[in-house]
């Protein structure tokens, strides 16, 4: 009976971490229940059980700080982009590299030439043997002519946007040859004029502007772009365009652009000049 | 509802969505803060290791396969996280549970009897005596609430192993405890 006892006990306090843990099924635990009812010795075991169980549960955990939420934001954040780095890396460096391969810089300049070398070629070829029917060849010459300018005009348009600076100089400048600019190329030198973050290639689109000055659309959007230019020299260089244009219209706009806060003293005394030579 | 289990939040960050990560961590920092408070006793380091675990899971986001639980994986990186943390800093005895037993015994105990602080200093004490085997084990049972077959996995042992460690664990916490407080 005592043996009995004895091993009832050791298997019962055996099950106070089940015990404890709510994970015995109802007849494991009717048994102890049963055992403890008359086992004064077990009834303290389990009771100090029961005493740390509930103690260990009372165990504070400080707040972490506020620090550790920033720290892991923070840490995201520069994943993130490491991330994006090591995938924009991979993906443009092959693309840069196919473009290279495929499309060198120059080759649309050697197209370009080229192109030019084969009209000569055509023109000298049906010009030179018979004088007689120059009014056609005329007529050929000023197709041809008005080929190379759209020409032109494409390469602007397709120049005008590349990150370059040198290389959208170049576009622009390309407009001195387009007699007849279309919209499309009005339009590029405008947001070239009022979008660049270069000021030379700023300065280079107002003058390339100027010579379709004729065109109202052209003088109006030069004088709205008073207000938006904030280069110092780019103010002055249309001030001036305005009084070589004698362009009337623009005295409001320059009157605004006195009031603009933080400009440029020179600029100041420039365009109250512009605005007396112009009333 | 079933597009923000921790799981499909968890495949969310493997496909490429790391934000999500946000929502793991918003859900799991503390209980993470507290096992490893538990753990170290202390709360610097506690922060430092939080924010391994999280860093681990998104460089390891790949290995996450979905198969088991969000939360067994992550005490299981945490685990590892600060087992490599105590390799670290052996030669320093950061984590040394010695040391940590000295540091949660020593000074707060005034003359006045505060019962209730003394209990909890014997336990924290009593808890810091154990050995790191078992005092990981009452953890995840008793704060993290952990079932013996979540726990096995975690520890990557059987679920009859876990079961007699936590007897064992408690009384061994027992036997600490209570001579303590006897003394």
């Amino acid at each position: 009976m005592k043996a009995d006892k004895e091993m009832g006990c050791e298997q019962v306090r055996n099950m106070s971490a089940d015990w404890l843990n709510d994970r015995l099924d109802n007849m494991e635990r009717r048994e102890i229940d049963n055992h403890l009812a008359g086992c004064s010795g077990c009834q303290e075991e389990f009771a100090m059980d029961k005493q740390l169980w509930a103690n260990l549960g009372k165990m504070r955990v400080p707040e972490p700080e506020e620090s550790m939420r920033v720290n892991f934001y923070q840490m995201l954040d520069e994943f993130k982009e490491a991330e994006k780095e090591k995938e924009s890396f991979s993906l443009q460096y092959i693309i840069e590299k196919i473009r290279e391969f495929v499309l060198p810089q120059w080759t649309i300049q050697v197209a370009f030439s080229l192109l030019l070398v084969g009209l000569g070629w055509v023109i000298g070829r049906k010009t030179s043997p018979e004088t007689t029917k120059a009014v056609a060849y005329k007529e050929q010459i000023e197709t041809l002519a008005s080929q190379v300018e759209d020409m032109k005009s494409t390469m602007m348009l397709s120049l005008i946007e590349n990150p370059s600076a040198t290389e959208r100089l170049r576009a622009v400048s390309y407009t001195s040859d387009i007699e007849n600019a279309d919209e499309r190329v009005i339009e590029a030198l405008f947001t070239t004029l009022n979008n660049d973050d270069n000021d030379n290639v700023r300065l280079v689109t107002l003058e390339a502007l100027t010579q379709y000055a004729d065109n109202p659309a052209v003088r109006e959007g030069l004088v709205k772009s008073l207000l938006v230019q904030d280069s110092p020299m780019v103010q002055v260089g249309l001030a001036d365009i305005m009084v070589k244009l004698q362009e009337k219209r623009s005295v409001k706009v320059l009157r605004k652009l006195l009031k603009k806060e933080g400009l440029n003293d020179l600029v100041k005394t420039k365009i109250e000049q512009s605005i007396k030579d112009l009333s | 509802m079933n597009t923000l289990t921790d799981n499909s939040l968890m495949l969310r960050v493997k496909a490429g969505d790391l934000d999500k990560m946000g929502l793991l961590f918003e859900r799991y920092n503390r209980p993470l803060f507290g096992f490893f408070y538990h753990m170290t006793h202390n709360a610097d380091a506690s922060e430092d290791l939080v924010q391994n675990v999280f860093y681990r899971m998104l460089k390891y986001r790949h290995a996450f396969t979905g198969d088991g639980e969000f939360r067994t994986w992550m005490y299981h990186l945490g685990r590892n996280v600060l087992n490599d943390s105590v390799k670290q800093n052996k030669s320093a005895n950061h984590f040394d549970v010695n040391e940590l037993a000295d540091r949660i015994g020593g000074g707060t105990l005034a003359d006045e009897s505060f019962e209730k602080q003394q209990d909890k200093d014997f336990l924290h004490k009593a808890m810091a005596g154990l050995s790191a085997e078992y005092r990981e084990v009452l953890i995840l049972s008793r704060f993290q609430e952990m079932k013996y077959d979540e726990i096995a996995k975690v520890l990557n042992i059987n679920e009859g192993t876990v079961k007699v460690r936590v007897h064992r664990a408690l009384g061994e916490l027992k036997k600490k405890f209570f001579t303590n407080e006897s003394r």
